[in-house]
């Protein structure tokens, strides 16, 4: 534990593992932790705490129907092939988008993105460009999860909001916006189904999003 | 080939055992760890969106994102149960923050305190009961300020800043609050351990 700027640098532990710092305290206490052992040991004590916090929820009984409905869906579904069934293809050394002006401005930080397709999918496997974090396609059923890790950290008045293409069209807004957890994850659903879908996009926007992407790209993974 | 293990048998293995076979794309072991768990993240969710309907979506989405990309299951960080409502906490996070839905609550938090009848009192049911007591007991006996940080943080999705302006206090205070909860919490817990053992 050490003192930063006059302030003692575990007073952002307890924050961190409530979820509760901004995205760039959250990163910048992330790069902390790797090199303080203090407050790398204060946050696995706070985070037996946290994943003890549901105990305290009353149980409130779930509706039948809910069991049902879930378990419908999930027989409806395959299910996503084995990690180890996934592999990597080396990033094209230039990205080319055909949208819009933000785009010509440059490509920020894209994303490796590895797409997961179910034993009955069609499509293979592509990894975009990589700088930072890491990105996957979990595709089965025609559905898509999208999970990130270690996501940059999002300027305050920001959100990531997620886009779907089909072809060369513009990309067309999902109405998904999300920010990611302390340490820049996130696990978030496609909505609806991704047939005639080429590609699944992210981008930083304004907090309430935008109806067409204003900045490139941070993940672009391909679908077909 | 694959042995083929009735229901029965399946409700005897172990959380871990049946991820190997969730994996392996059994939704019989998939429905079993739903019913484990899918109460607890039900009753996570209503208590942080205080919405019926909404709650029920977000479990439907998360188990159906855990059963899509349940690979990502490692028994290394910790146990399936934290897993699971580890999902459901944080898409009901990102739940509120995108809509904000806190504001439509139509369930009071006394009403989500209600507690299921006693018809299925196993062994892991009763020590799940005597560990919501302490968990509950040690959140109760903080002090109120410590006690609202946490939840508005950790139930209410809130970053520390919002709750600064909320409560209008300085950040750092908010921040000071919660750190020293986190502590009686974790020196209470560890306390209620030790007596039990």
């Amino acid at each position: 534990m050490s003192v930063e700027n006059g302030r003692e640098c575990g007073e952002n532990a307890a924050a961190y593992v409530l979820g509760a710092l901004g995205p760039a305290e959250a990163e910048a206490f992330r790069r902390h932790i790797d090199e303080c052992a203090a407050c790398r040991d204060e946050v696995a004590a706070f985070e037996q705490i946290t994943e003890a916090l549901p105990a305290s929820t009353g149980r409130s009984e779930m509706p039948r129907d809910l069991r049902r409905r879930v378990m419908r869906e999930v027989r409806a579904t395959p299910k996503t092939a084995p990690a180890g069934r996934a592999h990597t293809v080396r990033a094209p050394s230039r990205v080319s988008f055909a949208w819009g002006g933000a785009l010509a401005a440059g490509i920020v930080a894209v994303i490796v993105a590895i797409v997961l397709v179910s034993s009955g999918g069609s499509s293979g496997t592509r990894v975009i460009q990589a700088s930072v974090g890491s990105a996957e396609l979990h595709i089965a059923g025609g559905r898509g999860d999208l999970v990130v890790h270690r996501l940059p950290p999002l300027p305050a008045g920001r959100i990531y909001e997620m886009w779907v293409q089909r072809g060369t069209a513009a990309p067309t807004p999902t109405g998904t916006l999300f920010s990611t957890r302390a340490n820049g994850s996130a696990n978030v659903g496609v909505p609806g189904s991704l047939n005639g879908v080429s590609r699944v996009m992210v981008t930083q926007e304004p907090a309430g999003g935008t109806l067409a992407p204003t900045s490139a790209p941070v993940i672009v993974a391909p679908v077909t | 080939m694959r042995l083929r293990l009735r229901p029965g048998d399946l409700r005897a293995l172990a959380d871990e055992e049946l991820m190997e076979l969730v994996d392996a794309g059994d939704t019989r072991a998939f429905e079993v760890v739903f019913d484990r768990h899918g109460g607890a993240g039900y009753s996570l969710a209503l208590r942080m969106c205080g919405r019926r309907a909404l709650a029920e979506d977000i479990v439907q989405e998360a188990f159906l994102s855990l059963w899509r990309s349940g690979s990502g299951y490692d028994r290394a960080r910790g146990s399936v149960r934290s897993w699971v409502l580890s999902a459901v906490h944080n898409r009901t996070v990102d739940t509120l923050r995108r809509t904000g839905a806190k504001a439509g609550r139509d369930v009071s938090d006394e009403g989500i305190a209600e507690r299921l009848p006693a018809r299925d009192a196993t062994d892991v049911e009763v020590e799940r009961r005597e560990e919501s007591r302490r968990v509950r007991s040690a959140l109760d006996e903080l002090p109120s300020d410590q006690r609202q940080v946490i939840e508005l943080a950790y139930f209410g999705g809130l970053s520390h800043s919002q709750i600064a302006e909320m409560l209008d206090l300085p950040p750092g205070t908010v921040k000071g609050r919660m750190r020293l909860g986190l502590t009686k919490m974790r020196q209470a817990l560890g306390e209620a351990e030790r007596v039990a053992l």
